[in-house]
């Protein structure tokens, strides 16, 4: 049966009828065409969904769109204010990061949900985000640089 | 050499509508009607198809159409036509389309696909080639021999061999007669997976004014363009394919896979756009894989450490499908020699049918399954010699004047090997290796390594340029973008070809046939040189169109005219000039006549002089090569087995760099892939066919934490044909990581490995059978 589901998306509000169980992913991308997240595999491993709810970074293909009634829900899209980059995509598109691109909208996502909550995240912390993603491109020392880049952008702006 | 533009670090045109989620990928296309297939795959990996009955999923919610191959009269492929869109009476792999749903929605497809009932005569199963080509074992084509087929081929009817190939140089196997001392070993690279992130997918519109209308990941839209007219009749112009945003392709988006599968499907819906994308599951079991290469090699030598004669045998594990694999046989059997020069080669490589995915390009082509043998096997013979292992390479590096297996000669500007090897002793080899502890095992092992395009000899890139009335310019090619960073490269090549800041110089994003010049495809590690000289040749041309619109302004003779970037001037009196932006639209005179020529221009390049392969096997199928040299500093956990690679480094010569920042990204993912491959993947089958791990969860790719601290370096002896001296580095850093680790296992413990992955399990067991390690 489907139900309305409210909740906030890209600091909008946004209220949907749909099946609970559908897919967070599936609502993002068929219903809502936010194709910014992106589906890599069946079963949440590769990490290229990640959306942030509620400031934690999350895993969109396993959640269910009963968990973000009432949630504040940021995708990709919603990272930039309008021309101007949020500092871990400028340093993600600056570090050689980017090769494919598939990735790194989970990438981001993941390092929103880390650093905008703890700029001083430790190197443990970093890596420990870093490797739930999988990136098939760069060998992961470029991704590293953009995220030492935009902890630093990010610590300076406190 | 220093350059204006070439060798600076750019950032990539494509990096900021990634980073904010708008780069458009195949998957977020959306048209108007769009439907969804849903393909159904056997539960045998070959069987005889005895039944189908889809009743039940025709009455399925939000079906439109239920497609079997019954009635498909046609077969496709560019090399030999043995590929079908949809099983028609058998199925040869366990991920054959046998039949598809056409839905309103993927869920709704997916919902009536599984109502689908066939039935199977299953018939015996061989997933690797020596079962397949055992005699007496049950053809997986009745037909080989008898398709169409490239001349150069030669299928054993009667076999499940569809091509075996042969190479001889010199006096051959007699070679072997010269020689003091002789090796022999069997090494096996299995099947692997390409495993971008972004899996196959593709959309194809039959319209109703008999055009065909496809996108699809892949990097070979004229391929599709002229596959799909030829096999549903239309003319080549009325298809019209266009490539988005590629998410990672590493090979396999190569050549013509799902796009006949879903032209199939999507011919039985005229009017209506059909999008297929496939799940990680069937982007492991239904596209190509790699791979699968079983090398059984023999060198001999002089006591003095002269190579004199190789004989080798490459059964190739090809799958179901010899079309994309047959080629990657043939660059794996006459790249077997590495970076060395025999006297005497007798090399022959088998294409084998096997009940498996289709084996296509996988980055590197052939060439890390064979030098895997080769590189384990010029330190065994060193060992055996009592020789150092770089002496025994040095001895026998390919140089100016030497002669490789093809009989191709060498150039000075194929690069300089012994430099990269010089650089990686001094990073390696002049510190002290750790001393063994109570936990871990050190080692140390390097291979040397080189790689052609295997291209084809009418491979060529166009190149569609035109300078805008402000003076910036606009370059319109087909080279796919999948990561690789050729856009980058694009407005590097063009900004110094034309004498104009990079910046200046807007790319092309998508790939459409409507627009874009002819490309063969983009592979081969072959863009940057062939597209770089495509892109040098169109600048001549335009600047030549600008100089003779500013002869007639400037009253002179062309020849006395130079150009740069800003102007056209008279070379022995600089102040009688003309501004670009004035004569690039053609010079408009006082009284409003307009003279001169519109500045834009076509041109394309091919690899000079590439050749087929001769009766011998040989010919001019190389031309550019590629050398390098990397090392793998590894320890390994005695408890658990566990190998780790502490610090990887790679040098190559690559003529001249054109971005210093994409160029060591590029290296160092090929790098970790391969390591990947050493130590983790391998598509693994049960006895019946069946792929047991086709999931990320299952088939490990490296992660963060395993990828090792990267040394990166580059020599620079500029190439003959590429873009001010560049030549290919896309796929070379594949090939040294899986026999530089192996080698290093040795090292650290005394134990040979010949085939991969080398898990902690065969490690353990290794040291334990070995008892106490003595070096």
């Amino acid at each position: 049966m489907s139900e309305k589901i409210s909740f906030t998306l890209n600091g909008k509000p946004m209220s949907v009828d749909a099946e609970p169980e559908m897919l967070l992913i599936d609502l993002l991308r068929e219903e809502l065409n936010l194709t910014g997240t992106k589906r890599g595999c069946d079963n949440s491993t590769c990490g290229t969904c990640t959306v942030v709810i509620n400031g934690k970074a999350v895993k969109s293909c396993n959640t269910p769109i009963s968990k973000v009634a009432g949630a504040e829900v940021l995708t990709i899209e919603g990272l930039a204010k309008g021309m101007e980059l949020h500092p871990i995509q400028k340093s993600i598109s600056e570090s050689g990061a980017v090769q494919c691109g598939f990735c790194t909208p989970g990438i981001i996502m993941e390092l929103y949900g880390l650093l905008e909550n703890n700029p001083n995240a430790t190197k443990s912390e970093l890596e420990n985000a870093l490797n739930k993603h999988l990136c098939r491109c760069t060998g992961y020392e470029p991704i590293r640089d953009g995220a030492l880049m935009a902890q630093k952008l990010m610590q300076d702006r406190k | 050499m220093e350059y204006q533009y070439v060798g600076k670090s750019y950032n990539r045109p494509d990096a900021i509508s990634k980073v904010t989620g708008k780069a458009i990928y195949l998957d977020d296309v959306r048209l108007p009607g769009m439907l969804h297939a849903a393909i159904l795959r056997p539960e045998y990996a070959h069987a005889k198809i005895l039944k189908i009955d889809t009743s039940a999923a025709e009455k399925m919610p939000g079906v439109v159409k239920v497609v079997t191959g019954k009635g498909c009269h046609y077969h496709y492929g560019d090399n030999i036509r043995d590929l079908v869109p949809m099983a028609v009476e058998k199925v040869r792999y366990i991920g054959e389309p046998v039949a598809a749903v056409v839905a309103d929605t993927l869920a709704h497809a997916e919902a009536a696909m599984r109502m689908i009932k066939v039935e199977y005569a299953p018939l015996p199963v061989y997933v690797d080639a020596l079962d397949a080509m055992k005699p007496g074992a049950v053809l997986i084509h009745e037909e080989n021999g008898q398709y169409w087929h490239l001349p150069t081929l030669m299928p054993k009817p009667g076999t499940n061999i569809a091509n075996e190939y042969h190479l001889v140089k010199g006096k051959g196997a007699d070679g072997m007669k010269d020689a003091e001392v002789i090796l022999e070993g069997e090494f096996m690279f299995p099947h692997g997976s390409c495993s971008a992130i972004e899996p196959h997918g593709s959309i194809v519109w039959f319209k109703e004014d008999n055009t065909i209308e496809a996108w699809s990941s892949s990097i070979c839209p004229f391929i599709i363009r002229e596959d799909l007219a030829t096999s549903y009749g239309v003319p080549v112009s009325d298809v019209r394919v266009h490539i988005p945003d590629v998410g990672g392709c590493f090979g396999y988006k190569s050549d013509i896979t799902v796009e006949q599968t879903v032209a199939w499907i999507a011919s039985f819906v005229p009017g209506y756009p059909v999008k297929w994308v496939a799940t990680r599951q069937e982007d492991y079991t239904s596209t190509l894989l790699g791979h699968g290469i079983r090398t059984v090699m023999k060198i001999g030598a002089k006591k003095d450490g002269k190579l004199v004669a190789i004989e080798a045998k490459i059964y190739h594990s090809g799958g179901a499908y010899a079309d994309t694999p047959v080629n990657v046989t043939m660059a794996a059997t006459h790249n077997c020699t590495g970076p060395y020069e025999f006297a005497h080669c007798d090399l022959t490589g088998y294409t084998v049918y096997t009940n498996t995915p289709a084996v296509g390009a996988y980055r590197g082509y052939g060439h890390q399954e064979t030098q895997l043998a080769t590189e384990r096997m010029m330190d065994m013979l060193a060992r055996k010699l009592k020789m150092d292992p770089w002496e025994l390479r040095e001895k026998n590096f390919l140089s100016e004047g030497k002669v490789n297996a093809l009989g191709e000669k060498m150039w000075k500007t194929h690069g300089n090997i012994y430099k990269c090897a010089e650089i990686v002793k001094k990073k390696v080899y002049t510190k002290a290796k750790p001393a063994e502890d109570e936990n871990f095992y050190y080692g140390r092992g390097f291979a040397a390594v080189m790689k052609s395009p295997k291209g084809a000899p009418f491979s060529t890139k166009g190149c569609y340029m035109k300078m805008n009335i402000d003076g910036s310019v606009s370059v319109v090619m087909a080279g796919a973008e999948v990561g690789q960073g050729l856009r980058t490269v694009i407005r590097q090549v063009a900004g110094e070809a034309l004498k104009i800041p990079p910046e200046k110089v807007r790319v092309y994003t998508e790939i459409d046939t409507q627009f874009s010049p002819y490309e063969w495809q983009t592979i081969g590690s072959m863009f940057t040189t062939q597209g770089g000289r495509a892109i040098i040749r169109a600048a001549d041309k335009l600047i030549a169109i600008l100089k003779a619109t500013a002869a007639q302004v400037l009253k002179t003779d062309v020849d006395y005219l130079e150009y740069d970037g800003d102007s056209v001037y008279l070379r022995n009196d600089p102040d009688i000039r003309v501004a670009v932006k004035d004569i690039n639209r053609g010079y408009i005179t006082e009284d409003g006549i307009t003279i001169g020529e519109l500045a834009q221009s076509v041109s394309d390049a091919r690899l000079p002089r590439y050749s087929n392969p001769d009766k011998n096997g040989q010919g001019s199928c190389g031309v550019s090569y590629t050398f390098g040299v990397q090392a793998a500093e590894i320890c390994i956990e005695k408890k658990t087995g566990k190998i780790f690679v502490d610090k990887f480094t790679s040098v190559f010569d690559v003529g001249q760099v054109i971005n210093p920042k994409q160029i060591r990204g590029s290296v160092m993912g090929g790098a970790l892939m391969s390591i990947g491959a050493t130590l983790y993947e391998k598509v693994d089958y049960s006895p019946e066919g069946k792929i047991t791990n086709p999931h990320f969860y299952k088939y490990h790719l490296p992660t963060y934490k395993e990828a090792p601290e990267m040394d990166v370096e580059f020599v620079e002896t500029p190439d003959a044909i590429g873009p001010f001296g560049a030549r290919g580095i896309g796929e070379h850093s594949v090939i040294g990581p899986a026999p530089a680790i192996l080698n290093a296992i040795y090292d650290a413990t005394g134990v040979d490995f010949f085939e991969i992955p080398v898990t902690p399990e065969m490690m353990k067991k290794a040291l334990e059978t070995k008892g106490q390690v003595t070096k």
